[in-house]
């Protein structure tokens, strides 16, 4: 294997940049390889992404493969996988980054089969000792965190979980190898028909502040009366429990738990929310947790770094008045 | 037209404990049938009432996984085949799909295999692109609705975090459901009463034709421990509700978290 770490460049949505996770990705990527003396390379799959590229080396990547082609202008699988396999397959890197949104996930599972590769999903930490590279993953809702370790002689194929590691920091200038490969015989077996903005989408797993409401509050008048209203005075998204999700009170797209989406904010507020283990294994990797139940005893409390003991429909309010004032 | 549904069992909730040799130790939690496998079984059994053939359910895993396969077949499955060996419990991902696919080969008239986005233990949802993969099938994720299915292709929608993609493919395929998808039926008293002593059939590693080589995994566990307790946290006392409010806003504020 070459001693090349690679980290599949996405683009930013609304940006002429590579995306956060990319940049993340770059960071980790550029000091494992310095610790290793390795080579970090930017994968840059698509059509008319050539410039992705040149953004790559700003943050740190030394080399480009890029594979600019039509057929690539919609992310299909097929076309995906097919044409990092073959790179993979050509130049041998031992580690592969991703980000883990629902197409990296896609793609990093499947291209790990293509190679019988290392496979480490929804990783929060990296680290390679000489030739043994170590993966750390939660699994049942953050109750279990598992080590992986991989074959010798195999590659690594990693999706990395958001905001696991500090982006790189852009130097401008800065200039690499670009190594420009035609895309090879795929059959494509899948056609992207159409792409539609998905209606009420809720991106929780970007959102740095996540106010979420339960039962507690009572109905769902009371729901869409105060939980959005402190949401967007803390300048964060809305989430709710499994509870009111199934009593229709909105969406599952709100829904954080076990069977809903995992998030990790710098702030989560838990409103009338008791805090079972399903809700908890959601969001207990946040980094402050505020609760607000009248029960003193709730289950939430012991996960949270504030606790208010009272009645919902009051505090809530409240506090969204408060930081409303605070911000002037 | 022949579907098999990939099915897990999964404690109900994850109050797990680890085992000294590291592997997950759910005694004492109600098992049940993953989530997302209930939406897995409900849409092949819904293409079955319209198009006829099998429903198999297909599941890697012990003996007492029997139970929730049986739930299957209350709900309406018409087939089951258990993978069943002391050598699997050593496999990684890409080796349960490896088994599973030399299973779904032998069954050989396979059409389409639909499985659950993510398992909630495990939570990878590596299974379904790695057993595409090894089948060599093309593979749909995250598909929140069917809109054609015929013996030759199928057009989906695959409901991603923002948007919706609208996408065909050849079958035979894989696919990978979200909850989106339908709404899972409740198997009758009589149903499951029907199902509950039917033989469930099991084959092992050497009724794949697989070797020991092929089940060597490359990815391994090294170790796995409880997450560290999180800081003790703290009761805001004293005052009245505003005080308590105000209270709590300048810990935030001196914690920088607001
Ligand atoms: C397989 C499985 C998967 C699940 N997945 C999820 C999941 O993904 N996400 C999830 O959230 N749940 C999930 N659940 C459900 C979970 O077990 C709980 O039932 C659910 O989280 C409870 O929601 P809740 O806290 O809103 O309601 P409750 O448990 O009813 O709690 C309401 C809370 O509000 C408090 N309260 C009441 N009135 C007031 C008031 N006026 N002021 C202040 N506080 C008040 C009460 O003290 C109580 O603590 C799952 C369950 C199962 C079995
Ligand atoms: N051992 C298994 N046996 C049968 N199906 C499985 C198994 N593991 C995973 N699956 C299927 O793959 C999906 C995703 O699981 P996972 O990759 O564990 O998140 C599940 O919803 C099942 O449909």
């Amino acid at each position: 294997m070459a001693n090349e770490i690679w980290v599949y460049i996405e683009k930013a949505r609304h940006a002429d940049n590579i995306a956060a996770i990319s940049r993340e990705l770059l960071g980790k990527g550029r000091e494992l390889a310095d610790a290793q003396g390795a080579t970090l390379a930017a994968l840059v799959l698509g059509s008319g992404v050539r410039a992705l590229a040149e953004r790559a080396f700003a943050y740190g990547a030394d080399k480009a493969y890029v594979e600019d082609d039509e057929a690539l202008a919609q992310y299909t699988t097929d076309g995906y996988v097919g044409a990092a396999a073959a790179l993979a397959q050509k130049y041998e890197p031992t580690l592969i980054m991703t980000g883990s949104t629902f197409q990296m996930r896609d793609f990093s599972a499947a291209l790990a089969a293509e190679l019988n590769a290392g496979l480490a999903v929804d990783v929060n930490n990296l680290s390679i000792d000489g030739d043994q590279i170590t993966a750390v993953r939660m699994s049942h809702g953050g109750n279990v965190i598992n080590t992986l370790q991989f074959a010798a002689g195999r590659p690594v194929v990693a999706s990395v979980r958001k905001q696991s590691f500090p982006e790189a920091q852009e130097q401008p200038g800065r200039s690499g190898e670009i190594v420009e490969e035609a895309l090879p015989q795929i059959d494509l077996r899948t056609i992207v028909k159409s792409v539609a903005p998905k209606q009420g989408a809720v991106n929780l797993a970007d959102a740095s502040v996540i106010v979420s409401g339960g039962r507690g509050l009572g109905s769902a008048e009371n729901y869409k009366k105060l939980i959005p209203a402190l949401a967007e005075a803390l300048g964060g998204a809305y989430g709710a429990s499994r509870a009111i999700v199934d009593a229709g009170w909105i969406p599952y797209e709100h829904q954080v738990g076990q069977t809903g989406k995992t998030v990790s904010p710098k702030l989560y507020v838990a409103a009338g929310i008791s805090g079972a283990i399903q809700h908890l294994a959601g969001m207990r990797s946040s980094r402050t947790i505020v609760a607000i139940n009248k029960d003193p005893d709730a289950p939430i409390f012991r996960v949270a770094s504030y606790g208010l003991v009272g009645d919902v429909n009051e505090l809530v309010p409240l506090l969204t008045e408060e930081i409303n004032k605070q911000r002037g | 037209m022949h579907i098999v549904v990939c099915l897990k069992q999964v404690p109900r909730d994850n109050s797990v404990k680890i085992n000294p040799d590291l592997s997950i130790n759910s005694d004492g939690i109600e098992q049940i049938m993953n989530l997302f496998d209930e939406y897995a079984v409900e849409e092949g059994i819904k293409w079955n009432e319209q198009h006829g053939g099998k429903v198999t359910v297909l599941s890697l895993g012990p003996d007492a996984w029997k139970e929730q396969m049986r739930r299957a077949l209350a709900m309406g499955a018409t087939d089951a085949l258990l993978l069943n060996d002391p050598a699997f419990t050593m496999l990684d991902t890409i080796g349960a799909a490896r088994v599973s696919a030399a299973a779904i080969n032998r069954l050989g008239d396979v059409d389409l295999v639909i499985c659950g986005r993510n398992s909630t233990d495990d939570e990878s949802g590596a299974f379904g692109p790695a057993l595409a993969r090894v089948l060599g099938w093309p593979q749909l994720t995250y598909v929140g609705k069917i809109s054609e299915l015929d013996d030759n292709h199928i057009v989906a929608e695959r409901h991603l975090e923002e948007q919706i993609e609208t996408v065909e493919t050849k079958l035979p395929a894989v696919i990978t459901v979200v909850k989106d998808i339908n709404e899972p039926r409740y198997p009758s008293l009589l149903r499951i009463k029907r199902v509950a002593k039917v033989e469930i059939p099991t084959m092992s590693a050497a009724e794949v034709d697989l070797t020991a080589a092929d089940l060597q995994p490359v990815t391994t566990i090294a170790n796995r421990v409880p997450p560290p307790p999180r800081q003790k946290g703290e009761i805001i006392q004293g005052g009245d509700a505003r005080e308590k409010v105000r209270a709590l806003v300048e810990k935030l504020r001196a914690e920088q978290v607001i």
